[in-house]
């Protein structure tokens, strides 16, 4: 205080009993304040094509998929902690930390495969909208298709264009919840749990091409390119320094766990149900076939009931709204960030016009490809990207193992060897899997 | 240089890549390819370039300039004498390709951060100077090889150059400790919120070299248009000692709530920095519940015993004012600091200079409690038209004053704060989404 005299008037010694209760408070509410990207991002990574897969995998395989999750789960791990290490240590994300230490050229080619594919993931997405609808055609039949998929695109561009970021946060923890439909189903079902313990830590081996095909696409659907950019700026946008990193793995080891785990009830409602089905026909039954998650949650209404179809199908469009929410805007961000285009939906479109170019027309294309092509352009698009996220993968992999591993970036948090020699193994069996499931889906959609 | 074709200005990519040659007897004979160029003094408006990096078959050489005979216009260079010094290690100089190119910069004049897709240099005074930063998508494409093969499409894509005495390098472009104090004189050419907006833009630890690279002053202006979680983040990264420094130059309701969200023994080791008479009042402060006028106000007013005459008090108030933010009102009190009322400085300038304060102040006192809710402060000002309103103990006795921008802050919706301009806005920029 200024003071026109010279006297100085005895302060009084304050009462802090606000701050201390503040401080108290703090100290528990940072757990909570640094969880977040990492269940966010592996839930996110149970998008329809996850759940196809799974699905798929438990129709046909019934159990015997079982034990690859926990080996699946440590991959993840280990690739989800070093890009949420990256931004924890630098504060960058993975598109600007390559930018800036690979260059234009590398850059280009990383983000321009990074588009196309996500064009035909979130195509992908839209579609999951698509399989799902049919079921809640049977409750309110004016919910088609034509009608769901317009109103989603709505919403996700709106909620994230509008909303601000604490509220879109909540969300999209919301959708995480409804995840767990899944398990609800799962247990609806009442799976053999005997029989599924062993078979979840036995490993099971069938020389079928099937199934080796079955269990690439099962490695290759929870690892994932954007997921790494995804993680990264998240960890980065909390501010979550290196002295809290400790919370952040926490946050990241639980994410992939969760993700496992709901993976691991989608393939044992699966197995409970179609695949016993499928396994004692009667006379004049026929053995059903599911090629998409549509076909499962339809299958699933005579084997176990029109609730636990219900709830596979709310799963599904839950799963399609949160991957379509984030999806195309992440994709967006990593773009105009790495090439210095004005981003970020606090921004207007003339201010922005490149950034909202890019969201909007990843939303708009996605849903309208669901809508007004063919199924069999459809198809192809869905395809030809799951092809280009088959060599983005390995390529993003290897950056990142090249990122982490410079002393002059990651300063003394670099990879331990222990940790390296598991990252490069992860790196190296994704790597090979990807390209042989690429390879394998090249010949068989080209014939 | 004497060659009449020389190189007069261009992009650094175009050169990168262009054969070295040395001259021998008549003719001339093939060392090397140009891989970067060093910078001496990267702290001028337009540094100039001291020596040339080549790509050669013994390995990086340095080529001072002093040796380079000439630079053709398609980027040819011929030098005097072979190549004999190697590479220094890249931490001991700035080079442009290595540690400019791709990097993030503040742009000063467009007040914000971009990345350097290229730098433009140009011949001037004999000397090769850096003239620019491309920060545009005709850099970009340059750097793609688009140039190369389709020249017309680079040209008919504007271009966005930054002149580079206008660039501001975030401190860490290179990880030595080559200082570029450069940037310190130019942001301080930037509003304070706008220095908070670029702070918003900035990634953690750029962010905190570049508040650590203000004066005091500059850095508490700017920390004041920060949102909280940002202030907090900032705090953790700049060190105890200048981070209590910081703070003691912010307003104190500013600071005081800074303070109240950090943890209480942060809180201990940043207050037993600052001097004993601030750390008490930003501990009273502190201690007040959010939204209340006691956690809005600021102790820092101007208050003055009745019986003073009006022109004492105007020399007064021209010698503490540029330590003090508010001086519109003066505060009568007692010895025990009771408000026994008010004076507008506009009054005190109209009045005689030898009236006493008592005969002209405004006795009618209008003022809250520290526990009244912002709303009520906010709805006080408004209805007396305040630009000011006391803050009184149950016993009558000042404890501070509640600006009207305060109260406005207060209360004005996080949503409607988002919307204003960007040049008026306050405080919480953040970006809105993560991804």
């Amino acid at each position: 205080m200024q003071q026109l005299d010279g006297e100085h008037a005895a302060p009084e010694i304050a009462a802090r009993r606000t701050a201390a209760r503040r401080g108290i408070r703090r100290s528990l509410l940072l757990f909570f304040s640094i969880v977040g990207p990492g269940i966010i991002t592996a839930n996110a990574d149970n998008d329809v094509g996850g759940i196809q897969i799974y699905s798929i995998a438990g129709a046909q395989f019934g159990h015997t998929m079982l034990w690859l999750l926990i080996p699946i789960t440590i991959a993840l791990i280990v690739t989800q902690e070093m890009c949420a290490r990256m931004g924890a240590v630098t504060g960058k994300g993975l598109a600007d930390l390559i930018r800036e230490n690979f260059g234009v050229k590398v850059t280009a080619i990383v983000l321009l495969l990074f588009v196309l594919a996500d064009l035909g993931n979130t195509a992908a997405e839209f579609a999951g909208i698509a399989y799902a609808s049919p079921v809640f055609q049977q409750y309110l039949p004016v919910l088609t298709k034509y009608l769901i998929v317009p109103l989603v695109a709505v919403f996700v561009f709106t909620m994230v264009t509008r909303g601000n970021y604490k509220v879109v946060e909540r969300v999209f923890f919301a959708f995480c919840v409804v995840y767990l439909s899944y398990v609800a189903s799962g247990i609806m079902v009442h799976p053999p749990w005997g029989q599924i313990l062993t078979a979840l830590v036995i490993p099971h081996f069938t020389p079928t091409q099937a199934y080796v095909l079955a269990a690439i696409g099962v490695i290759g659907t929870t690892i994932s390119p954007w997921m790494q950019f995804y993680i990264q700026s998240a960890v980065v946008e909390k501010g979550v320094t290196i002295k809290d990193y400790a919370y952040s793995r926490v946050d990241v080891i639980t994410g992939a766990i969760v993700t496992d785990v709901i993976a691991f009830f989608i393939i044992v409602a699966c197995a409970a149900t179609i695949f016993v089905h499928n396994q004692h026909l009667t006379p004049g039954q026929h053995a059903l076939t599911v090629s998409t998650a549509g076909d499962v949650a339809t299958a699933l209404q005579p084997l176990a009931g029109r609730y636990a179809s219900l709830l596979f199908a709310l799963g599904l469009l839950n799963a399609a709204i949160f991957t379509a929410s984030i999806l195309p805007l992440s994709t967006a961000y990593y773009v105009c960030e790495a090439f210095g285009f004005e981003s970020g939906v606090q921004r207007r479109f003339a201010e922005a016009p490149v950034f909202y170019a890019l969201y909007a027309g990843l939303i708009a294309i996605g849903g309208g490809i669901v809508l007004l092509a063919s199924d069999a352009v459809e198809n192809a698009i869905i395809f030809y990207s799951q092809v280009i996220n088959g060599v983005l993968l390995p390529l993003v992999l290897v950056l990142m193992l090249l990122l982490i591993n410079r002393p002059r970036i990651m300063g003394r948090y670099t990879n331990n060897i222990v940790f390296n020699v598991v990252a490069w193994a992860t790196v190296i069996v994704v790597g090979v899997l990807t390209v042989i499931s690429t390879a394998q889906t090249v010949f068989a959609g080209g014939g | 240089m004497a060659a009449a074709t020389a190189f007069h200005e261009g992009f650094v990519s175009e050169l990168v890549g262009r054969p070295a040659f040395v001259q021998r007897g008549g003719g001339r004979e093939l060392v090397g390819k140009v891989a970067d160029f060093v910078v001496g003094g990267p702290d001028a408006p337009f540094p100039a370039i001291d020596a040339v990096l080549l790509k050669t078959r013994e390995g990086k050489m340095l080529v001072p300039l002093a040796s380079v005979a000439s630079i053709g216009d398609d980027g040819t260079f011929v030098l005097s004498e072979p190549p004999s010094t190697p590479a220094p290690p890249d931490d001991e100089t700035l080079y442009l390709v290595e540690d400019l190119f791709d990097k993030q910069i503040i742009d000063v004049d467009g007040r914000k951060v971009v990345r350097i897709n290229d730098i433009e240099i140009t011949r001037a005074g004999g000397a090769l100077r850096v003239v620019a930063a491309d920060i545009g998508v005709s850099g970009l494409l340059r750097r793609l090889g688009v140039g190369r093969l389709a020249p017309s499409i680079v040209q008919r894509v504007p271009r966005t150059l930054i002149a580079w005495d206008n660039v501001a390098p975030i401190a860490d472009m290179n990880p030595s400790e080559i200082r570029l104090s450069v940037s310190q004189g130019r942001l301080s050419r930037l509003h304070p919120s706008d220095l908070a907006d670029i702070v918003e833009e900035l990634n953690r630890t750029d962010a905190a070299r570049m508040v650590s690279s203000l004066d005091d002053e500059d850095a508490a202006d700017t920390f004041e248009h920060l949102d909280v979680e940002t202030q907090r983040e900032l705090i953790e990264s700049i060190g105890t000692e200048r981070a209590a420094d910081i703070i003691e130059e912010m307003d104190s309701d500013d600071a005081a709530d800074l303070l109240s969200e950090l943890p209480q023994e942060r809180q201990e080791e940043l207050l037993a920095q600052m001097d004993s008479q601030t750390a008490e009042d930003l501990r009273e402060l502190a201690a007040y519940a959010e939204g209340t006028a006691g956690s809005l106000m600021t102790t820092e007013y101007v208050w003055i015993y009745p019986h003073r005459t009006v022109a004492a008090t105007i020399a007064k108030i021209r010698e503490i004012a540029p330590e003090t933010e508010f001086i519109y009102y003066l505060y009568v009190t007692d010895q025990t600091r009771k408000l026994l009322g008010t004076l507008s400085l506009r009054t005190l300038l109209l009045s005689p200079p030898d009236a006493a304060i008592h005969a002209i102040m405004d006795p009618e006192i209008v003022s809250v409690t520290p526990e009244t809710s912002a709303e009520d402060v906010a709805s006080t000002i408004a209805r007396y038209d305040l630009l000011a309103c006391p803050v009184l103990d149950a016993g009558g006795s000042m404890e501070g004053i509640v600006t009207v921008d305060d109260a406005i802050d207060a209360i004005l919706p996080d949503r409607l704060k988002k919307q204003l301009p960007r040049f008026t806005r306050h405080g919480s920029a953040r970006r809105s989404i993560a991804v």
